[in-house]
C-alpha cells in the first residue's frame, strides 16, 4: 500500500525549490525594485517608482529599449522565415538534405560565446575574413551596387566597431545562431502533415507548388509557427554572451547595442544599482510573460487541422 | 515539400532538375555563411601567428616551425625555441589559462546540475501524474507558471539572495538555480501519465515501496525521455555563459569553460589569436563531436521543449 504521506516526500523538495528559486526571487525583485538597494550599503531607502521612471524616461534606457527592438525584431522574422524556408528545401532533397540539417545545426550547440569570439575576428576589418572575402568581389557586376561598390572604394565596414552597423551585425549572428533550431522545429512539425491533404488539395486544382504550400503546408504548420515565433522571440530578448563578448562595457558604440540583460548585468552586477537592475528584471519578466501568455492564448482558440 | 518528392520517386533516377539545383545552390550558400566562424577557428587554431597577421598559409597553414619570441627572452637560443603552430597553440591553450581545470569544472557543474534535477523531478512527476492528494492540482499550476519564467531571467534577484547566504564563488552558486526544472518536471509527468497504472499497482502487490517503484519501474520505462532530457540539460549548461558570468567573480578554480574562453580574451598579449582559437575549439569540440557521433539523439534532445 503506498505509504500516506509518500507523495509529501516525493513533492517536497521540487515545491520548495519550485517556491525559493522561481516565486521568491519575482517577489524580491519586485520588493527591491522599489528601493535603492546596493549590496554592502549601509542603508536602503524606498525610492517609491523612481527606478522605472528613469527606465522609462533616461536617454539610456531609450537606447536600450530601442537596441533590444531592433535586435528582437531582426532576429524573430528573420530566423523563423530562414528556419522555415530551410526545413521545407531540406525535406523536399530527401536523405540528401540530411547534411545540410546537420550543418544548419552546429551553431545550436556550439558555446555561443565561444563562437562569438570567432565572429569577432572573422570581422575584423584587417585580419577579419569577411571584408577580405568581400574584397575579392570587386571590379565583378557587384559593385553595381552603390554600397558595395562604396566599399570597394573606401573599405568596408567595421561591422562591429560602427554604430550604423554593430546591431545589425550582432543580430546577423543571432539569426546565424538560432535558425538551424527553427529549422529543426519546422521539420519535426513538417512530419505531422497528413499526406492526404495535399492530394486533396490537387484535385482540388491547386497545382503550383506555391499553391499547395499556402493551402495545405501553412496552414498545418500553424501550430508550430506559433510555437517556434513565441521561443524565438523570448531566446532573442534574452542576447546576452554575444553583446558582452564584444562589448565589455557600455554596450557598444554609442550604446548602440545596449540590450535588455546587458542593461541588467551593467547596473546590477557591475555598478551595484540593485534597485534599479530589479526594476529592470521586472520589466524584462513582464515583456517575457506577455508573449508567452500570448502564445497560449494562441494554441487554444487555433483551429486545428 | 510533397510535390518534388513524388515528382521524384516518379521520375528516373538522375534526372536534371532546375529547382532541385536551385535549392541546392541555395542551401550550399547558406552552409558556407554556417561553417564560415567554424573555418575560421580551426584555421587559425593551426597557424602560426605571422600567418594570422599577413594572412598567409591557406587553411591549414604551412606548418614550418617559428620562433617563440617568449621561449628566447626566457634566455633560451633561437635554435631551442622552434614551435610547431598546432603544437604552439594548444601548448598555449592548455597553459596560459588552466583550460583542463576549466573543463574539469564544467564537466563537474553540468553532471552534478543533471543528477539534482533528475532527483528532484522524478518523485515529484510520479506523484503529479499517479498519485491523488491534496493539493496536487495547485503543485500542477506551480509547474506550469514556472515554466514562464526563464531563469536567466530573474538571474538578479537570484543573485542577491546567493550573495547574502554567502554563496557567490562558490560551485554551489553555479548549480542552485537549476537545481529545479519545471521542465524536466512536466516533461517526465507527460510521460509517467502513459504508463499503465496495472504496472504499479502490480509493484505495490509484490511489496515494493513507493520510493522503490520510482526507480525501479518508472525509471527504466522513461530512459528514452530521460536521455533527451540529459542531452537538452547538458547542452543548455555546458554553454551557459550568462549565468556564471554573474556568479563567478574573480575566482579562476571555478570558471566553467565559457568563462575560462571569454577571461582568455581579455589576457592574451597583442594578437596571439592562434591559442585562443584553439581554446574555443577544446571548448566547442565535445558537444559538436557527440552531436556528430548521435545527431538525431541530439536534435530529439534539444528541440525537446518543442514538443507536444
Amino acid at each position: 500500500m503506498p505509504g500516506r504521506y509518500a507523495h509529501l516526500w516525493f513533492i517536497g523538495p521540487a515545491l520548495v525549490l519550485m517556491l525559493a528559486i522561481l516565486v521568491l526571487p519575482i517577489l524580491v525583485a519586485f520588493g527591491l525594485s522599489f528601493t535603492d538597494y546596493g549590496l554592502g550599503n549601509g542603508q536602503t531607502d524606498f525610492v517609491g517608482l523612481d527606478n522605472y521612471t528613469a527606465i522609462f524616461h533616461k536617454r539610456s534606457f531609450a537606447k536600450m529599449f530601442g537596441a533590444t527592438f531592433r535586435y528582437v525584431l531582426v532576429v524573430a522574422p528573420v530566423s523563423v522565415a530562414l528556419g522555415l524556408g530551410a526545413a521545407l528545401m531540406v525535406n523536399s532533397l530527401g536523405r540528401i538534405g540530411e547534411i545540410y540539417k546537420t550543418i544548419y545545426f552546429l551553431p545550436v550547440m556550439a558555446a555561443l560565446i565561444a563562437m562569438a569570439i570567432v565572429w569577432e575576428l572573422a570581422l575584423h576589418p584587417e585580419l577579419g575574413v569577411v571584408n577580405r572575402l568581400l574584397a575579392t568581389g570587386c571590379g565583378s557586376p557587384l559593385e553595381l551596387w552603390p554600397w558595395y561598390a562604396q566599399g570597394c572604394t573606401d573599405g568596408f565596414p567595421f561591422w562591429l566597431n560602427d554604430k550604423r552597423y554593430a546591431i545589425w551585425t550582432v543580430a546577423f549572428i543571432g539569426v546565424w545562431q538560432a535558425f538551424g533550431f527553427n529549422m529543426v522545429l519546422y521539420l519535426a512539425g513538417l512530419t505531422s502533415v497528413p499526406r492526404d491533404l495535399y492530394h486533396a488539395a490537387e484535385m482540388d486544382g491547386a497545382m503550383s507548388s506555391w499553391e499547395r504550400f499556402r493551402l495545405v503546408t501553412w496552414p498545418a504548420l500553424g501550430p508550430t509557427t506559433v510555437f517556434v515565433v513565441t521561443i524565438t522571440l523570448i531566446r532573442s530578448f534574452q542576447v546576452f554572451d554575444t553583446v558582452e563578448a564584444f562589448y565589455p562595457t557600455g554596450g557598444g558604440p554609442s550604446k548602440s547595442a545596449y540590450v535588455m540583460m546587458f542593461a541588467i548585468y551593467e547596473k546590477g552586477i557591475q555598478q551595484n544599482l540593485l534597485g534599479l537592475g530589479a526594476a529592470l528584471t521586472m520589466v524584462f519578466l513582464g515583456f517575457v510573460m506577455i508573449l508567452t501568455l500570448a502564445q497560449r492564448w494562441l494554441v487554444e482558440r487555433r483551429v486545428h487541422y | 515539400m510533397a510535390d518534388t518528392s513524388l515528382a521524384a520517386a516518379a521520375a528516373p533516377a538522375f534526372r536534371f532538375s532546375a529547382t532541385e539545383t536551385l535549392k541546392h545552390v541555395v542551401l550550399v550558400l547558406g552552409a558556407i555563411i554556417v561553417l564560415l566562424p567554424f573555418y575560421v577557428m580551426i584555421s587559425f587554431a593551426m597557424k602560426s601567428p605571422a600567418e594570422i597577421m599577413q594572412q598567409t598559409g591557406g587553411f591549414f597553414g604551412t606548418q614550418a616551425a617559428f620562433v617563440d619570441h617568449y621561449c628566447v627572452k626566457l634566455g633560451n637560443p633561437e635554435s631551442a625555441c622552434m614551435v610547431n603552430p598546432i603544437a604552439y597553440n594548444f601548448t598555449q591553450a592548455f597553459t596560459k589559462a588552466p583550460l583542463l581545470r576549466y573543463l574539469l569544472n564544467g564537466v563537474i557543474v553540468t553532471a552534478s546540475i543533471f543528477f539534482i534535477q533528475v532527483i528532484v523531478a522524478m518523485p515529484a512527476a510520479y506523484a503529479l501524474a499517479k498519485l491523488r492528494f491534496w493539493g496536487r492540482e495547485a503543485v500542477f499550476g506551480l509547474v506550469l507558471f514556472g515554466l514562464l519564467i526563464p531563469v536567466h531571467a530573474i538571474a538578479l534577484p537570484l543573485y542577491v539572495m546567493l550573495a547574502k547566504l554567502g554563496l557567490t564563488n562558490t560551485y554551489a552558486a553555479l548549480i542552485i538555480p537549476w537545481t529545479i526544472s519545471v521542465f524536466g518536471i512536466f516533461l517526465m509527468r507527460q510521460f509517467f501519465m502513459t504508463v499503465p497504472d496495472d504496472l504499479i499497482d502490480a509493484a505495490r502487490m509484490d511489496g515494493m515501496s513507493e520510493f522503490s517503484i520510482i526507480w525501479k519501474v518508472m525509471l527504466p520505462t522513461a530512459i528514452p525521455a530521460l536521455l533527451a532530457f540529459a542531452i537538452f540539460s547538458v547542452v543548455a549548461h555546458w554553454n551557459d555563459y550568462f549565468w556564471p558570468r554573474i556568479v563567478i567573480t574573480g575566482a579562476r578554480d571555478l570558471f566553467t569553460p565559457p568563462l575560462g574562453l571569454r577571461e582568455f580574451k581579455g589576457d592574451i598579449d597583442g594578437n596571439n589569436y592562434g591559442p585562443m582559437m584553439a581554446s574555443a575549439l577544446v571548448i566547442v569540440t565535445p558537444l559538436i563531436a557527440a552531436f556528430l557521433v548521435a545527431q538525431r539523439r541530439f536534435i530529439e534532445g534539444i528541440t525537446l521543449s518543442g514538443m507536444k
